[in-house]
Order: C-alpha cells, then structure tokens, then sequence
C-alpha cells in the first residue's frame, strides 16, 4: 500500500510538470540501453530512478553540485529547457542538497547544508563537479564562501561514494585550459590523483555535457551501486568510445565523396557532409549522433554544424583539451604555436618543401653551368683519406661499421673528418 | 663520360621489384592522402580511404621484406664492378666509405671540382637510404592510429596518448607525408641530374657501358663501352 501511494504521487509529480508515464518508461527503456543492461529490466531501472528522485525507501543518494570555473553551461543544459522533459524532471528532482545556481537558499545555509551532507551522508552521496579546477595562486584562482576553490573539491571528494566530473572542464580543463592558462586550469581527476585522493572519478565530457549522460549514470550508480563500465578515460565506455563519426547520419555522404565546402551552397542544402569545414567528427568519440540533444529533437550535426569536437578530453593531459586541439573549428588542422608566431600545419609544409624544390631547380642550373650533368665531374685519382694516408692498407666497401669502434684507427679517421671539414 | 658503367649487379631484380612497389605506393598514398586530408575530388573519398589504407601495408610489408631481402640477395658494392657481397654490406655505414661524407658534400656544394670516388650508396644517400624504412613504419604507425577499426588498438592509443590527441596524431602523419615529398624531389634529383642511366637500370634494368671500377684498389681500371653485354 505504501509503495503504491508512493509511486502514484510520484507520477502525480511528473504529471504536474507535464511528463506522461509512458514519457518515463521511454526514459528508463533508454537508460537501460545505455547503461548496456538488458530491457527486461526497466522495471528496476524505473525503481532506481525513482528512489534517485528521493521517493523511495531510505535508499536516498543525494548529490552534491559543486560549481568551479564553469560557464555554468552544463547546467543550464538541462535546467534551461522551455517544457521540462522526463530526464530534466529527474535530474530537478534529485535530493539536490547543494548547488550555487538551483538551490533556493544561498549563502551562510546553504554552504552549512553542504557541510552537513558531507558529514552526515559520507561515503553515500554523489558529487557532480562542474567546471575546471583551478590550481593558480595556490588555488586563490578560484575561491568560494571563503575557501580555495581545491579545499573545497579536497573535502567534498574525500567523502563521496563517486565523483562525477560533469562538462568537459572537469574532465580536462576544457577551455578554461586552452592556452594560455593563466588560472593553471586542470581536471579533477588530474587533481585529486596528484592530491592522493583515491577516489573514482567517472568524466562525462562535453560542451555542455548532455543531461541524458548524467541521468544515465546517476541512474547506473543507483541501480547497481557501483561505478558504470569506463573505458581507458573513466568515461562510461557505452558513450565514449566510438567516434561521433562512427554514427553520424551523414557518414553516407562522407563515404561517397559528397562534401559541403561553402556554407549557403547548395551542397549544404542536400545536407551532404560537413568534413571539408572542419567537422572534428571523426577523432571525437561521444554517442551525440545516437542520444542527440533536446530531447532528441535534433543534434550538432543534424543542425548543419560541423562537430567541434566538445568531447575530447583526455583527463590526464590538460593540454589535450578539446579547444587547444579543434581551432580554428572550421579548418581541417589546428593551429600550432612557437611562442607568439601561430599558424597551420599545412602552411609552413608547402613552404618548406617549395623552398627546397627552389633550392634543387638553383643547384640544377649550378650543375649544368659546371658542365656536371653529362656523366657528373671526372672522379677523383685517389681518395683524400688514401693520401693523406699512405701507410695504411686500402679497405673495402664491404666491411661494415662496427657497432662500438674500439681501436685508435676508427678515433683517428674521426678526427680526420673534422679536419677536412675545416679545411 | 665520367660515370661508372651501369651493371644488372648494382640493383638485382628482386630490388628493381621493390622499388617498382615503394614508387607506385608512395604515389597513391600521397595522392589520397592529399584528397583525404581535403576532398579536393568529389565522390572519391571511399575509393581514396581504401586505396590509402591498402597502399599503406602494401608500402610496409614490401619494407619489411626489402630489408630480410637486404641479407639474402648479393649485389654489387659499387657501380663499375660485377663483384658481389650481401647487399646490406652495400647498405649499411662501411668503415672505409664513411669518410668520403665531406668529399660528398663539398662536391655537392661545388666546393670540389672532382667527383668523389665511394661505394654504390654515398654516405648522404646511404644516410637517407637508413632513414626511410625508419619512416616508412613510423608512418604506418601514425597512420594506423588514425584508422577507426583498430586505433583503440592499446599499442597504437599509447601513442596517441603521448603525442597528445588524434588531431595532434593526424598533423604528424600530415608532415611526415612532406618529409616523404622532400626525399623524392631529392632522391630523383640526385639521381638523375649526372645523367639518366641510374634511371633506366634501376627501372627497365637496362646497363649502361662507362668507367670500370675495382672496389679493392679503389680505382678507375678500365672502360666498357659496349653497354648491356655481360
């Protein structure tokens, strides 16, 4: 009895924010997929969601929000939307006991229900961590209620059952990253490892990170109360490891040669492939093609914008961060950097090689006037080393080097080297 | 008529064979490279991914079995001369051959009047000729790296992972192909601005009489001008 009233005013709850049950069991028959887990199971997926929402049975994992330097974007991915869908409703309903922009309290309370959740749910709360850490000034880069910004992950990570490093800034850096850094931004994960915090951290990049990622793994936690199956980056393998390209709608169009070279064309009408203007699709792996965004209304690609490769992030490298390695967006290379001089690959490639095509068409003139290019030079009568050796035998093209030249000979011809050369 | 006679001994035919496949590989491996890297050609990107990948083990196993060859196959260790040793004698640095390198490069730099005397690879060819299977695998390795298939392939991510990313990957492959570029234009330069027989040897393996050249005296012996006769 218990159950049901509670499962009914769970409904009820969705209901009033517009969501239908079938919504929702569309939503955890997706989870499911996701997480990799067989669709026989929704019905405890559905359990687990709920529980997560806070419903059920003392089995309560509240979440910890922390945001650092963050454009916030990650959470206004899904707390921004006009109509709230099912994965918006749960992630809005989570025993969200801090978070600086949805909580209702602030200041002094707020950062006091923070510490109480620390202390009180240890080792069972959730922390989401939004945005780059902030090493610069001793960690003054970032400062939050009166404390360094690395404190308050320090604590926060200390006592978490998982950290989740949500946004692409977390994972990496991200942009906050990109050169030159003047903040020292880095991941969590690369901070808490350096910090000795043995903790796992589960990173869930992008720019912003899809909410339906978060609900997926919130919902895994809960479900088997264990970290979801990561790949080499603790990134939830399911998500992370093929490459946008892999399951892009247009790879037809790719594979048949069929390219936008010029946005307005007519090319770009037929929606042909956005490769030529940059599309970082195929070396950023992330599922975007397959969950899409807004609830699955449309995605980067789908829209007409090349991928920009929002998810690369390797989280033990920040200066792999998905800004720093993809611009200029729209060129096939990024743009390298020898202190202040910035250009691209392909630029100084061309130049160099032109310089020694130049330089062999100049040395075949010199040739030719030299008169070397019938037959070349008439060969020398004896070589310089043979002269200026006479007591030595003549040796053979056939013997080869040896590997550590020991005796005083193979010293001697070195030092005859230098000497021709300066002559 | 200063050069040496062009004798089959130089190149024997399993090299011509080789050479043949390094030249038409290279060739279609940079021209759908380039078209890779920018679809310059419409509708030829599959065509230009499947040619790439297939030219690219082509490429690395004709390396592989160049230099198993280098220690089963005998050849001449100089031009003029049908005297033969195992050809990675004629490959790798020779004790008396290295240093004639500043003869070479004067001469090259037209600071020596006479044509350096040295074994069929001069030391600057012969540094080249050491380099390039060095780059042929270090490009397959790149290159792998970057095809979707296998580039979680540990032993390849470990390298992506160090160079900083696939885009990072991809611009090393990109120079690499120019580094590939600059060796031909020198590579067929060299060989062939003293004339073209080295040319019609080392593809139709076609001699050519000239000067006669005994590799234990080091000296010019003789004239045979009676080209192709053994």
């Amino acid at each position: 009895m218990e159950k049901e009233a509670t499962i009914s005013g769970f409904y009820e709850m969705l209901e009033a924010r517009g969501v239908t049950r079938r919504d929702f069991m569309k939503l955890c028959g997706a989870i499911a997929a996701a997480a990799g887990v067989s669709q026989l199971t929704i019905p405890q997926v559905a359990e687990a969601v709920e529980s997560l929402i806070g419903n059920a049975k003392g089995n309560l994992y509240p979440v910890i929000w922390i945001e650092a330097a963050s454009c916030t974007g990650c959470t206004e991915s899904f707390a921004q939307v006009d109509t709230p869908d099912a994965a918006t409703v749960v992630l809005e309903m989570i025993s969200l006991n801090y978070s600086e922009t949805l909580s209702a309290g602030a200041g002094f309370s707020l950062e006091e229900a923070k510490e109480q959740t620390i202390k009180e749910c240890a080792g069972k709360y959730i922390l989401v961590y939004e945005g780059a850490v902030l090493e610069g000034w001793e960690g003054q880069a970032l400062r939050v209620a009166d404390t360094p910004g690395t404190e308050t992950l320090i604590e926060a990570a200390e006592n978490a059952f998982a950290v989740v490093a949500l946004g692409s800034c977390a994972v990496n850096g991200g942009w906050m990253a990109a050169y030159p850094n003047p903040s020292q931004a880095c991941g969590v994960q690369q901070y808490l490892k350096k910090a000795g915090i043995d903790k796992p951290v589960i990173n869930i990049p992008g720019c912003p990170a899809n909410p339906e990622w978060l609900t997926t793994v919130l919902a895994q936690v809960i479900l088997m109360e264990q970290v979801p199956a990561l790949n080499d980056e603790n990134k939830p393998a399911l998500m992370f490891s093929q490459t946008v390209h892999d399951n892009c709608e247009r790879r037809g169009h790719f594979e048949n040669g069929e390219f936008v070279y010029e946005f307005g064309s007519e090319e770009e009408a037929l929606g042909y492939c956005l490769y030529p203007v940059g599309c970082r699709g195929p070396q950023t792996k992330s599922n975007c093609g397959i969950v899409r965004w807004n609830r699955r209304r449309s995605w980067c690609v789908e829209s007409g914008a090349p991928c920009i490769g929002c998810c690369e992030a390797n989280p033990s490298n920040s200066g792999q961060n998905w800004v720093e390695v993809n611009t200029p967006f729209f060129k096939r290379h990024r743009d390298l950097r020898i202190g202040d001089f910035v250009f691209q690959p392909g630029t100084v490639a061309l130049t160099l090689t032109g310089l020694v095509a130049a330089a062999l068409v100049i040395h075949g003139f010199g040739m030719k006037i030299s008169g070397r290019m019938d037959g070349g030079a008439d060969f020398e009568k004896v070589r310089k080393w043979d002269e200026k050796h006479p007591d030595r035998a003549i040796g053979h093209y056939d013997v080869v080097v040896e590997k550590v030249p020991e005796d005083s000979e193979d010293q001697e011809t070195k030092a005859e080297e230098t000497e021709g050369g300066k002559a | 008529m200063a050069h040496l006679a062009h004798y089959r001994e130089a190149h024997p035919i399993p090299f011509v064979i080789t050479h043949w496949i390094n030249l038409v590989s290279m060739i279609f491996l940079i021209v759908t490279g380039f078209s890779i890297h920018f679809p310059f050609w419409p509708n030829f990107m599959g065509v230009a991914r499947g040619v790439h990948v297939l030219c690219g083990i082509v490429l690395l196993l004709n390396c592989i079995v160049r230099v198993i060859l280098a220690f089963v196959v005998k050849s001449a260790p100089t031009g003029g001369t049908r005297v033969l040793v195992a050809d990675y004698k004629t490959w790798l640095p020779q004790k008396d051959n290295r240093h004639q390198l500043g003869a070479w490069i004067k001469y090259y730099l037209f600071l020596k009047k006479d044509h350096p005397l040295s074994a069929k690879l001069g030391v600057p060819q012969k540094i080249s000729y050491l380099a390039i299977p060095l780059l042929i695998i270090v490009m397959a390795y790149t290159g792998f790296s970057l095809w979707g298939p296998i580039m979680d392939a540990p032993a390849l991510k470990a390298g992506v992972n160090l160079v900083g990313g696939l885009m990072s990957m991809r611009i090393i492959h990109y120079f690499l192909m120019y580094v590939f570029i600059i060796f031909m234009f020198l590579h067929v330069y060299l060989a062939n601005v003293e004339g073209f027989a080295p040319t019609k040897l080392m593809f139709l393996w076609r001699e050519h009489g000239g000067l006669v050249y005994d590799p234990d005296q080091h000296s010019i012996i003789g004239e045979d001008d009676e080209g192709a006769k053994h």
